[in-house]
């Protein structure tokens, strides 16, 4: 569906994006992971054709050129911002940008009645979007974002700000176009999130692609190993412990966890409380990326 | 046309739901032309009339009929009001002067119901011209019940009916002058039955000698080289107001369009850069038109404003239009943020409306700020206003203001395009 190779974009001295590839496959739903001002949204934009590249080749279907027409009547995109009127209502703001991909007559009807149903504003179609919540304008960006019903569809960090009653209705609905056969670009810095929904996730810091892979191969390439942190009955004596003691707390990292608690339970260690802490992407992300604070 | 025309009307919309920005398109520019005509105006039809105060002191019948007659002149302004308030208007020149009835001390009426009381009018000495006007109406007033009579010759045989029987019971008179009265009335109505008979077959009341004299007036208006009114100076003013409001809001539109991300998402759309910005450029003229002519419109309606030629007015209205479209495009690339752009918007605005007529009129103007006034295109869009409105242009001399109004609106759009594109890059 797409392919990107060597994706090159500056903003003067700062190179925000630094020659990444990847290929996200029809029907799949791929993330962007990356901490803020990773390149993520310009790489976004440089997709569906709104920033131009300076250097590398993007193709949607074949096609090199997104600001095409024709191939922009193919992608939704969902910008990190609200791109929405908050003088018009939920339903003028669907019918709006129906018509200007073409929508008309019943068709536009239709469409509008399903990203209503989409976005969980049926009951407030008729109300001006100033007076949503943050949450429910989050929702009506992203139903804008499909109202013409493509088969790409981009979201930028669409749970940014939003309550979890609004997140879980975010996640169901992605979830369900998904398994209608769209192919979703998703960009976000909630690890859970992408642990969550993806099937490929690329992680991407200082415009490069670190990793690429599916979630649970990064986390066996970068996650690390297991933390195991157990509160003894008692010190065993003369035993050969796998970690440091501290307050009677034993802490060690293991590839195999469980085999090693049972092996430990096996030599008469007696445990009060027992905690394996197995590694997941925030652990690849941790790793990848660094603990540096990137405000 | 039809994504511009979608483009536009969803602006229309939202300009439509923003009752301030509504305000400086619509009301502002009507509360100018109203707020500057009315202070240049002083030409009213009630300006025109004299002011005067009744003052009476009594209550008889024929007083009550005199002051209605009087009422009914169409040369004066009637109002009742007790003589020291009256002498106070008077002495501050509020009002021309007052007219106090004082009844007389017998009970009898004089002729055909006329008061018999005495009259005392308070004017200024200087004013001679008016008291002599005012005597002539204060004396058309008194006669009009002989009028009345000579006109209607039965109500003039009852009125010397009920003279007759009134006679009898007459006190303060001797009986030769009951005789004499009786006589003469006697006669005065032989006379009205003789009158009569005469005109019974013709309708015509004209031929009576004692009808109303024969007097026809003709307008023979006075030939004006400047505007009739002080509306037809303010009405045109009042549509710039209203064509600055759009230009203020439809670029304060765009820009917000742009950082607020909705612009992205129409450029993602698989339509073209120039469509969106047609569309808005199309909100904007359709607004500015329509605000224009409504409010021709109420100045024609309302402060009867003459339009020497509507077609004219139509075509400068429209040049006018394309104009500010073109400015506006221009004013919502002049920055990045909504303040910038608004705040560089208006401070243009206003400089051009100051050198272009849009505040002092141009006939008002010293030549050299004049001269200057030709960069602005508010004084073109003003001249063709005025050529339509009451400068007398015809087609050939429309064209200069024309050209000049399509021809910034050109490159006002075409340069504000252009920036847009590089800002895109």
């Amino acid at each position: 569906m797409i392919t990107v190779s060597s994706l090159t974009k500056k903003f003067g001295a700062i190179t925000a994006v630094d020659g990444i590839s990847f290929t996200v496959a029809p029907g799949s739903l791929f993330g962007l992971l990356g901490p803020n001002g990773a390149g993520k949204s310009t790489t976004i934009n440089m997709i569906v054709g709104a920033l131009p590249a300076d250097g590398g080749t993007i193709a949607i279907d074949g096609a090199q050129d997104p600001t095409q027409p024709s191939v922009r009547a193919r992608i939704g995109n969902a910008p990190q911002a609200l791109a929405i009127y908050e003088d018009l209502t939920g339903e003028e703001n669907l019918a709006f940008f129906g018509r200007l991909y073409g929508l008309r007559g019943p068709r536009l009807k239709e469409r509008v009645r399903f990203c209503l149903e989409f976005a969980g504003l049926v009951e407030r179609q008729t109300d001006r979007v100033g007076t949503y919540s943050g949450g429910m304008k989050r929702r009506l960006n992203m139903a804008c974002a499909i109202v013409h019903d493509p088969p790409l569809i981009l979201f930028d960090e669409p749970t940014v700000g939003v309550d979890p009653q609004s997140r879980y209705l975010i996640f169901e609905q992605i979830e369900k176009l998904r398994r209608e056969g769209r192919t979703i670009v998703y960009t976000t810095h909630y690890m859970e999130e992408a642990q969550r929904l993806c099937d490929t996730v690329a992680i991407i810091d200082h415009g490069k692609i670190l990793d690429l892979d599916s979630v649970p191969g990064l986390i066996a390439r970068h996650g690390g190993k297991a933390v195991i942190t157990a509160e003894l009955e008692r010190l065993p004596e003369g035993k050969q412990l796998p970690g440091v003691v501290v307050e009677g707390q034993l802490r060690f990292e293991s590839d195999r966890p469980l085999e090693d608690v049972a092996r430990l339970h096996a030599d008469g260690i007696a445990f009060h409380t027992l905690k394996v802490d197995n590694p997941d992407l925030e652990s690849v992300f941790l790793n990848l990326t660094g603990r540096r604070l990137r405000d | 046309m039809r994504v511009a025309l979608t483009i536009a009307l969803k602006d229309l919309r939202q300009l439509w739901r923003d009752r301030f920005g509504l305000f400086w398109v619509v009301a502002f520019p009507l509360l100018m032309a109203l707020f500057f005509g009315s202070i240049f105006s002083g030409e009213s039809s009630a300006a025109r009339k004299l002011r005067i105060a009744w003052i009476n002191a009594a209550v008889s019948q024929a007083a009550v009929d005199f002051r209605e007659e009087l009422g009914k002149s169409s040369a004066l302004v009637v109002t009742d009001m007790p003589l020291d308030s009256a002498r106070q208007l008077v002495t501050t020149g509020k009002i021309t002067a007052f007219v106090q009835y004082l009844e007389s001390d017998t009970a009898a009426s004089a002729p055909y119901g006329a008061p018999q009381g005495r009259f005392k009018v308070g004017i200024d000495p200087s004013r001679k011209a008016e008291a002599g006007y005012l005597e002539g109406i204060l004396s058309q007033a008194y006669f009009s019940g002989l009028q009345k009579m000579f006109s209607d010759y039965q109500s003039g045989r009852d009125w010397i009916q009920q003279s007759l029987r009134g006679l009898d019971s007459a006190e303060g008179m001797t009986a030769e002058q009951k005789f004499q009265y009786r006589h003469s009335l006697t006669l005065f109505d032989t006379a009205l039955a003789a009158m009569g008979q005469l005109d019974t077959g013709t309708s015509d009341k004209q031929g009576s000698p004692f009808g109303q004299m024969n007097l026809d007036f003709e307008d023979v208006a006075v030939t004006r080289q400047g505007p009739r009114s002080s509306w037809e100076i303010t009405f045109p003013q009042s549509l710039q107001w209203a064509l600055i409001g759009c230009v203020a809001a439809f670029s304060l539109g765009l820009v917000m369009e742009r950082t607020r991300g909705t612009y992205l998402r129409l450029r993602l759309a698989p339509i073209s850069r120039i469509q969106i910005l047609a569309g808005k450029g199309l909100a904007c003229f359709i607004a500015g038109t329509s605000v224009c002519l409504a409010l021709m419109l109420f100045g024609i309606a309302v402060f009867k404003v003459q339009v020497a030629s509507y077609p004219l007015l139509l075509a400068a209205i429209l040049a006018a239009a394309i104009c500010f479209v073109g400015i506006m495009m221009l004013v919502s690339v002049l920055g990045k943020t909504e303040n910038s752009v608004a705040g560089a918007g208006w401070a243009i605005m206003l400089v051009m409306s100051m050198t272009g007529g849009g505040m002092v009129p141009l006939m008002f103007m010293p030549s050299w700020l004049g001269t200057l006034s030709n960069f602005s295109p508010i004084k073109w869009s003003i001249f063709a206003l005025e050529g339509a409105i009451w400068r007398g242009f015809g087609w050939g001399e429309m064209l200069t203001p024309m050209a000049i109004l399509i021809g910034v609106g050109v490159v006002g759009f075409s340069v504000g395009v252009t920036v847009l594109r590089r800002s895109e890059m």
